[in-house]
């Protein structure tokens, strides 16, 4: 294959923002190449500085040996396809596509032998008289294809050109743009943020990032064998785990040893590892398997079901909520009842404490018996000193209804996970019966009334429980002692399987050598 | 090389706007004159504008336009989006009859539109004066109030009425706290043009007006036979309190907006 | 929800009442004479034959079309490159423009014509050239405005895709932004000629009663003469030579709904 486009180099800067920092990239001839990343990673850039709508600040682009830099756009041999199609209102079909030919003054007969004939390449025959605007996203993407193809380019350009579709369409335009690829012959550049447009259509991927590039392969290549996390997680879904390259041919993750296919890593050396959902199998408990787990929830896909399996718990810290009668308190004069309780609370929170956050840890509440309306509490009365010990605190309304209740203040009891650097903390609390059954999410509230908190102790920032364990009813609770427990999130894998498995049910997960990938882990800048 | 390029549009718009503002500047100048000249300027006094003030003529026109343009402004505002509201939920063919009767007056010459209401109010005995001209005044401003109101109308989510009945709100309820804010820049455009249109008539206003009532327009068209500078010390006041006006208009969001950005920058 | 349709019906009854019969007043006394009494009607195209059998008042129409047209003809060779060399201005200071452009236009017209008034009286222009003036003095503000909504409401993109079809920019221009800024001359042309073919005080102020035009006649008709069958027919003759010029103007746009 011949090389035809050589980027040298390219840097862009607009204002302060580097776009493109340094991008080295040969396209050959006849080559269906996909630029892919996130929005703003500079591809829809690079595009526009090969089309000639943007000049590079540094670098060359050698096109067919010549370098092309200060060749104005419209004489470029190169024809684009824009993002949103950018048809000629003012223009049919048929005027649409002929545009370029006219403007290169083509004979009249010879015009419309080959408007007519890439109409037709794009299955658009019958359409030349159609107003542009009146037609479908689909169609008037054809438009801009043939408006494009019709002056031969040795390029064609297309920047997202399918993210306008509707999803059927999508899938249909992507095996249409194949075929013309092959049809004409000649080289796509395909500019995406969809990663699966990419696999689909392309010869050539170039991940990019932030101006730069991330990794260059075939689709096979960029999916089996991504460079980094950031490609792994770019294309297709993958469980990406931290892990350590033991040796050669063995990597430890998870706290065990596996065999790989990996090599050339130092020993010892901090790795990422990626497993494919679709590469793990899942078999019933009693199987010999790699890790143990228990699954947490099952999506129905289509063909296969989305699984994500537990194979550790996170960090927890149990909790005894007591549950008490009701005992509100009834203000005759005005027909207010009036409602709080005791509760408990960290030490070190005291000193910030504020009156809303007193009012939603007692659960302070008013309302008029009568209409059952709610009445805001106007006034709240507390003394707390920051000495463990039991503190009164009294909740008020503008009619004077108050209710008094006692607040608990301890020092607190950390759980601390060293191996996963994860803190929880969560205190035991008070709640009457009505209260808990009047709740309408059941663990948030929990989560309140236990001022429930995580944090990772590597950098304090707060850590998301996303568990709430109990085992009562909340809707026939009676009083007594409750114990919940609160928890982190604990290592998921994903899992596509054919293979139906209820929740809650405790399985086997198992991959062999070739399905694990070993990555060098990305330096953060 | 860029900068050569730029330099002959530049200075197209610079001729463009000398132009623009000539007339405007000389009036102010010469409503400082010492003289009666309209074309030499012999000193700097202020006699105009102490003359325009004894002027009982100018300054009962001064009165009419700003009284005559609040009140047509605020009826023709509140029908307005009254009518407004209650065509968008109307038929396409009430949409039809209403759109076509009010291109009427705005497609048709302002003559046309005058005459056709001086016959008419003469045919109904009544005399031109003040209410005719008030009249007018409403009738002409409410189509511009019901054309700058319909686009925003048709912006609005459907569900966002059906959403606040949903809530709670009682139909008119929703009127008043959902749609009614959400057109609310419609409105006040609305009701801008509709002051501008009052202030700024002429044409109607001269033959729909009686002996006596005059407004800043009919009263200039009236006495420029004689040169009166005042006119030019009056002119030089509206010129004067429309470009503080404008000014405050569109410098004031600028500063808002400035403002909000800082506080973002800040939180 | 239905039930706001209810509003609409005061403003249909006001509607018909204040502009529909007044127009409908217009055509009545158009085609009756003077000292009809309620009770005899007698309809009549008098006025008509007493208005083309005068070639005074041929001319006086004739001169007011020619003055409409040329004018309108001078804003947009005016207003065209104005309108597009501010597009081509940066964001801020294309706002600054159209409050520049703006502005004056808040000024009453019939200050700003008393200025010109002044500013021209010796300058030894003839009245119709001060005629002109007034004109398009007051009339390019609507043109440009048009002009550069419908330049910078253009997508940029297709410039960009012209420029990729091989056109340098004096093609991209002439094969793409103009013809897609034909609309907004045509509004810029509605709201130029209308105003000018019935103008009566710009003529008066600047032509020094010298210089009649169709909108002077009607004018005469109702405030002087007080024959107010003549000066209806006149107005009605007026519109429809409007309605048949807007109805050429329409052809030349290439918008949908007369494809």
């Amino acid at each position: 294959m011949k090389k035809l486009i050589e980027f040298r180099n390219i840097v862009k800067q607009f204002d302060d923002n580097i776009v493109l920092k340094g991008i080295n990239l040969d396209i050959n001839e006849n080559e269906f190449v996909t630029l892919l990343g996130p929005s703003g990673c500079g591809k829809t850039t690079l595009l526009r500085i090969l089309g000639g709508f943007l000049e590079q600040d540094q670098g060359e682009i050698i096109f067919d040996g010549a370098e092309i830099s200060k060749v104005p756009a419209y004489k470029r041999p190169i024809n684009t396809v824009f993002q949103r199609y950018a048809l000629f209102p003012h223009l049919n079909v048929f005027e649409n596509v002929a545009f370029g030919l006219k403007i290169k003054k083509t004979p009249k007969d010879i015009i419309k032998a080959k408007v007519d004939r890439m109409i037709e390449l794009v299955g658009l025959d019958g359409f030349q008289k159609r107003d542009v605007t009146l037609l479908s996203g689909g169609q008037q993407q054809r438009v801009a294809i043939a408006r494009a193809l019709v002056n031969e380019p040795d390029v064609l350009l297309l920047d997202e050109p399918l993210a306008a579709l509707d999803l059927k369409l999508r899938k249909e335009m992507q095996h249409e743009l194949k075929r013309i690829q092959q049809e004409v012959g000649i080289t796509f550049i395909f500019v995406t943020h969809d990663q699966e447009e990419a696999l689909t259509m392309s010869d050539k991927i170039v991940v990019m990032k932030d101006g730069i590039i991330e990794q260059i392969g075939s689709p096979q290549e960029i999916y089996n064998e991504p460079k980094n996390e950031y490609v792994a997680n770019f294309i297709g879904e993958s469980n990406i785990v931290d892990g350590v390259m033991k040796k050669d041919y063995l990597v430890s993750f998870d706290d065990r040893d596996f065999e790989c296919v990996d090599f050339g890593f130092k020993e010892n050396e901090a790795v990422d590892v990626v497993i494919r959902p679709e590469d793990i199998k899942l078999l019933d408990r009693n199987k010999p398997s790699k890790l143990k787990g228990e699954v947490k929830s099952v999506l129905f896909k289509g063909v296969h079901y989305e699984i994500i399996v537990e194979t550790q718990k996170g960090t927890s810290k149990t909790v005894t909520m007591h549950v008490l009668e009701d005992r509100d308190v009834y203000n005759q004069e005005c027909g207010e009842l009036m409602h709080a309780s005791d509760f408990t609370m960290d030490i070190e929170d005291v000193s910030a404490i504020t009156e809303q956050e007193l009012i939603a840890r007692a659960n302070a509440q008013a309302w008029d018996k009568e209409s059952e309306n709610d009445i805001s509490i106007s006034g709240v009365e507390f003394k707390i000193s920051d000495q463990p010990g039991r503190y009164p605190v009294t909740f008020k309304t503008h009619n004077g209804t108050l209710i008094t209740v006692n607040v608990n203040v301890v020092a607190p009891k950390y759980v601390e996970d060293k191996t996963s650097n994860v803190g929880i903390t969560a205190f035991d609390f008070y709640k009457t019966v009505d209260e808990i059954k009047e709740s309408m999410a059941i663990s948030v509230d929990l989560k309140t009334w236990a001022d429930a908190y995580a944090w990772s102790l590597d950098d304090d920032e707060e850590i998301k429980i996303s568990n709430v364990d109990f085992d009562f009813d909340p809707i026939n609770i009676e009083t007594g002692d409750y114990k919940i427990t609160f928890s982190t999130e604990g290592r998921e894998y994903k899992v596509h399987t054919t293979q139906y498995f209820e929740e809650g049910a405790k399985v086997s997960v198992d991959f062999g050598p070739e399905d694990i990938h070993v990555m060098h882990k990305t330096i953060k800048s | 090389m860029k900068r050569l390029k730029g330099l002959p549009s530049k200075l197209w718009l610079i001729l463009l706007l000398a132009f623009m503002y000539l007339p405007i500047i000389y009036v102010v100048i010469f409503s400082f004159n010492d003289s009666r000249s309209l074309t030499h300027f012999t000193g700097f006094s202020l006699e105009w504008y102490e003359k325009m003030l004894d002027n009982s003529t100018m300054m009962e026109s001064i009165y009419y336009t700003v009284v005559i343009a609040i009140i047509a402004t605020v009826v023709s505002t509140i029908v307005g989006t009254i009518t407004a509201i209650g065509l968008s939920k109307s038929r396409r063919a009430m949409k039809e009859t209403i759109t076509q009767i009010n291109n009427l007056p705005m497609l048709n010459p302002e003559i046309v539109t005058a005459i056709g209401l001086m016959l008419f109010f003469t045919a109904l005995n009544m005399r031109l004066g003040f209410m005719t001209l008030l009249l007018a005044h409403i009738i002409f401003c409410i189509p511009y109030v019901i054309l700058s109101i319909m686009p925003k109308l048709r912006q609005l989510d459907d569900n966002l009425f059906e959403a606040a009945l949903d809530l709670g709100c009682t139909p008119f309820k929703a009127l008043y706290k959902v749609i009614i804010p959400q057109i609310k820049p419609g409105i006040i455009s609305g009701a801008l043009i509709a002051f501008t249109m009052s202030f700024d008539d002429f044409v109607i206003s001269y033959f729909v007006t009686g002996p006596g009532i005059n407004n800043i327009s009919t009263m200039v068209y009236t006495s420029v036979k004689r040169i009166n500078p005042s006119v030019n010390a009056l002119s030089t006041i509206i010129v004067l309190a429309i470009t503080i006006i404008l000014v405050i208009v569109n410098i004031v969001p600028m500063i808002k907006e400035r403002k909000k950005k800082k506080n973002e920058e800040l939180a | 929800m239905k039930s706001f349709r209810r509003l609409v019906y005061p403003y249909l009854l006001w509607a018909i009442v204040f502009i529909v019969l007044p127009m409908l007043m217009i055509v009545f006394y158009a085609f009756t004479t003077e000292g009809n009494s309620v009770m005899t009607i007698n309809f009549t195209l008098d006025n008509f034959f007493r208005f083309f059998s005068d070639s005074i008042f041929i001319n006086v129409l004739i001169r007011s079309l020619k003055l409409a047209i040329i004018t309108t003809i001078i804003c947009i060779f005016i207003g065209y490159p104005s309108a597009y060399f501010m597009a081509k201005l940066k964001p801020n200071s294309q706002g600054l423009m159209v409050l520049l452009i703006t502005l004056p236009m808040w000024i009453n017209m019939l200050v700003r014509t008393y200025a010109w008034r002044g500013l021209l009286l010796e300058s030894g222009l003839s009245p119709e050239i001060k005629v002109y003036i007034g004109m398009i003095y007051n009339f390019l503000p609507f043109m440009i405005l048009q002009i550069y909504t419908s330049l910078s409401k253009l997508d940029q993109s297709l410039i960009t895709a012209a420029h990729d079809l091989g056109c340098d920019n004096k093609m991209a221009f002439l094969k793409v932004t103009l013809p897609l800024s034909i609309p907004g001359i045509i509004s810029g042309i509605t709201l130029v000629f209308l105003p000018a073919v019935s103008s009566f005080f710009i003529p008066k102020l600047l032509g020094g009663g010298s210089y009649v035009l169709v909108g002077n006649l009607v004018e005469n008709y109702f405030v002087t003469t007080g024959d107010w069958n003549f000066g209806s027919a006149i107005s009605l003759i007026m519109t429809i030579v409007i309605l048949i010029s807007m109805y050429f103007t329409r052809k030349f746009d290439y918008s949908k709904e007369d494809r």
